[in-house]
């Protein structure tokens, strides 16, 4: 999977995400609207109703009034004269009742205006109605109450709580479908948004599992690689491990064989500078014959007497052959030299608990002679002791001391300085000293096989150093130096303080 | 003893054998020196064609043996002589480049009497085979089994 895959999947699902809490905002907000709305329209139909019946009621009243009045004046019923009061008095609140619920349509309110004014005027013809009854003189009240009938005050109150109740029925019709519509608009809006909603968290879900398969295939793809990595760690290390013993193998061939024609040439060279004494021995006893006509007693061993361009002749022979041989000589050397590293680098070590203040005390006695004739004083510090190979340690310690000794300063007391702490795990040992110094663009020279810094008037092979460095590699450390042109030197190895041959057995 | 000692110097590098036998020469020792320059036709003389050895019987013989053989190793050589009946008792000298203490534990345990490393420095070569002819003027040769 690419990068540029994984980014787009993660804007889609921002995208997804940021989409669904949109349509669940709109959803959320459309539905209280709409919900809010159907309320309001149940509201108005409610209303309506209401102003129906209170329509019916007050038209109920009327008729109960008149109905009292009808009754009390066929009867005189004191009954008939209370319940007609009580329609009377009740006749006003339900008006009153009827105008304030009217009051937000204007027709009905005019409606109402015509027909508090029919009521006005049938109240008073009750009052005037019962007042006739009261003095006695009920043709007077009949004839007003068949006035009243006769007249349009009765039929115009009828007309128009009819046409209100009309309007009302109309208003409720149309109220009663907003109310449906409303209603019908919120449900599918809810049913939309929520179809959305669950489309959305689909597709999402089909996002995360894509990732997460995405996701499961890159981790076993990891895991794999892991597995193959150690595969792959094991057998380069198997492959540097049998590149090294080659290496081992063919340093010590190679130098054991360049030995064999180097035991002839210096053989022969010395058979050749024999035979080379031989032959001037005789040239000049041959001379000396001629220029004096008798022959002299031979001369002795190494003692030629020759002349002019004899006398030439055989210097340039012996230097020739000195060469040869110092050659030679220093060749043998370095062959011997390899050997011993080969030797070295196959001998396994033994870790075994070591006195390190012991140790190196015991390699400062030994060098206690070279010590006193280069006049310096070895000081040792509180030391670490430490788990490993004795004699890689010794080597160690008596080149870096060796070294110390041989390269102070000519003439100036040396001062050399052994110096050891702990550090996690690591045994860190300091061997400095106030000599000659290394210039820095030759501290990493110094440890390179058969090279040598500096002034070049000691003896040596450039051996010492490499061989510490591969032994302190080896012995699971490292190695380091610090110095300056005639400044002193500071030579710091770092070993495990605990070396056992697990760490490095597979080093051979 | 009735019978002159022969020298069998198993040798690959002719240098080297000439080396050698100069220096033999030079220590006084005039036995007869028999070169071999390689394993086989070493081992043919010593062991014959039947490999029992029976050809040497009774003769008294010194071997120079180099390690380094073209085409088998000294070692093998010297092992062989070691289980011989007839060649056990004949002394051997190991005469090689090869210093490893190693190789050197392994030849005397294998029963060579002196293990001579031939040293580059020839002070030293010729001291070392001078010496030789000392152990030779020395070295009682046993008279070969019977």
């Amino acid at each position: 999977m690419t990068a540029e895959g994984q980014r787009r999947r993660a804007f889609w699902q921002i995208l997804l995400f940021a989409a669904g809490l949109l349509v669940l905002t709109v959803i959320s907000a459309g539905s209280v609207y709409l919900v809010n709305k159907a309320r309001e329209d149940s509201k108005w139909v409610v209303h309506t109703i209401e102003v129906e019946n209170q329509i019916n009621a007050l038209l109920l009243e009327i008729r109960r009034a008149e109905s009292g009045v009808r009754g009390y004046l066929l009867t005189q019923g004191e009954n008939f004269r209370v319940d007609h009061e009580k329609a009377v008095a009740a006749i006003i609140p339900a008006l009153d009742k009827l105008t304030r619920l009217s009051g937000d349509n204007p027709g009905q309110r005019e409606n109402v205006e015509k027909l508090s004014a029919a009521i006005e005027i049938r109240l008073g013809q009750f009052a005037q109605e019962m007042v006739f009854i009261q003095q006695g003189q009920p043709d007077k009240a009949a004839a007003l109450v068949r006035e009243a009938a006769a007249q349009d005050t009765t039929t115009r109150i009828a007309t128009v709580a009819n046409a209100m109740a009309q309007e009302e029925e109309r208003l409720f019709r149309l109220r009663t479908a907003n109310s449906d519509h409303s209603q019908t608009l919120a449900a599918s809006m809810t049913g939309i948004g929520s179809g959305l909603v669950v489309v959305l968290a689909m597709l999402s879900i089909w996002l995360v599992r894509r990732s997460a398969g995405a996701r499961d295939e890159a981790e076993a793809r990891l895991r794999d690689a892991n597995v193959n990595l150690e595969a792959v760690v094991d057998e380069r290390t198997a492959d540097l491990r049998e590149a090294n013993d080659e290496i081992q193998r063919f340093a010590y061939i190679v130098s054991h064989d360049l030995r064999s024609p180097l035991v002839n040439i210096m053989g022969f060279t010395s058979e050749l500078e024999e035979l080379g004494g031989d032959i001037f021995r005789r040239m000049s006893s041959l001379a000396h014959v001629s220029a004096e006509g008798a022959p002299l007693a031979p001369a002795g061993p190494g003692e030629i007497a020759l002349e002019g361009a004899d006398k030439q002749l055989s210097e340039d022979f012996s230097e020739a052959l000195g060469f040869i041989k110092t050659s030679i000589a220093k060749m043998d050397r370095l062959i011997s030299a390899i050997l011993n590293l080969t030797r070295e680098g196959r001998r396994e070590f033994q870790p075994v608990k070591i006195d390190t203040r012991e140790l190196i005390e015991a390699i400062v006695s030994t060098l206690a002679h070279q010590a006193a004739e280069a006049q310096a004083e070895i000081h040792l510090e509180p030391l670490p002791d430490l788990v490993s190979d004795r004699l890689a340690l010794e080597q160690i310690f008596s080149n870096l001391i060796d070294n110390a000794i041989k390269y102070l300063k000519p003439g100036m007391p040396g001062e050399i300085r052994i110096r050891g702490r702990t550090k996690l795990g690591y045994a860190i040992f300091e061997i400095s000293d106030n000599g000659r110094g290394i210039d820095p663009k030759d501290h990493q020279r110094i440890f390179d096989l058969f090279r040598r810094a500096g002034t070049q008037d000691k003896p040596g092979q450039g051996i010492g150093l490499a061989h510490v460095r591969a032994l302190v590699r080896r012995l699971g450390g490292t190695m380091s130096v610090s110095s300056e042109l005639n400044a002193g030197s500071t030579f710091t190895i770092t070993l495990p303080i605990a070396w056992n041959v697990s760490n490095r057995n597979t080093d051979r | 003893m009735t019978q002159p000692v022969t020298i069998i110097m198993i040798e690959d590098d002719e240098g080297h054998a000439r080396l050698i036998e100069r220096n033999i020469r030079r220590s006084g020792v005039n036995n007869e020196i028999v070169s071999f320059q390689n394993g086989t036709d070493a081992m043919m003389h010593l062991f014959g064609a039947d490999r029992s050895g029976l050809v040497q019987k009774g003769n008294a013989l010194l071997i120079l043996l180099d390690l380094n053989l073209p085409d088998m190793t000294g070692i093998d050589i010297l092992k062989q002589i070691k289980e011989n009946k007839y060649l056990k008792a004949s002394p051997v000298v190991v005469l090689t480049t090869t210093d490893d203490s190693q190789e050197i534990k392994r030849c005397y345990e294998l029963g060579c009497n002196v293990y001579i490393t031939k040293p580059v420095n020839y002070e030293n070569f010729a001291n070392a085979i001078r010496q030789l002819g000392l152990f030779f003027s020395v070295i009682q040769v046993p008279p070969a089994a019977t």
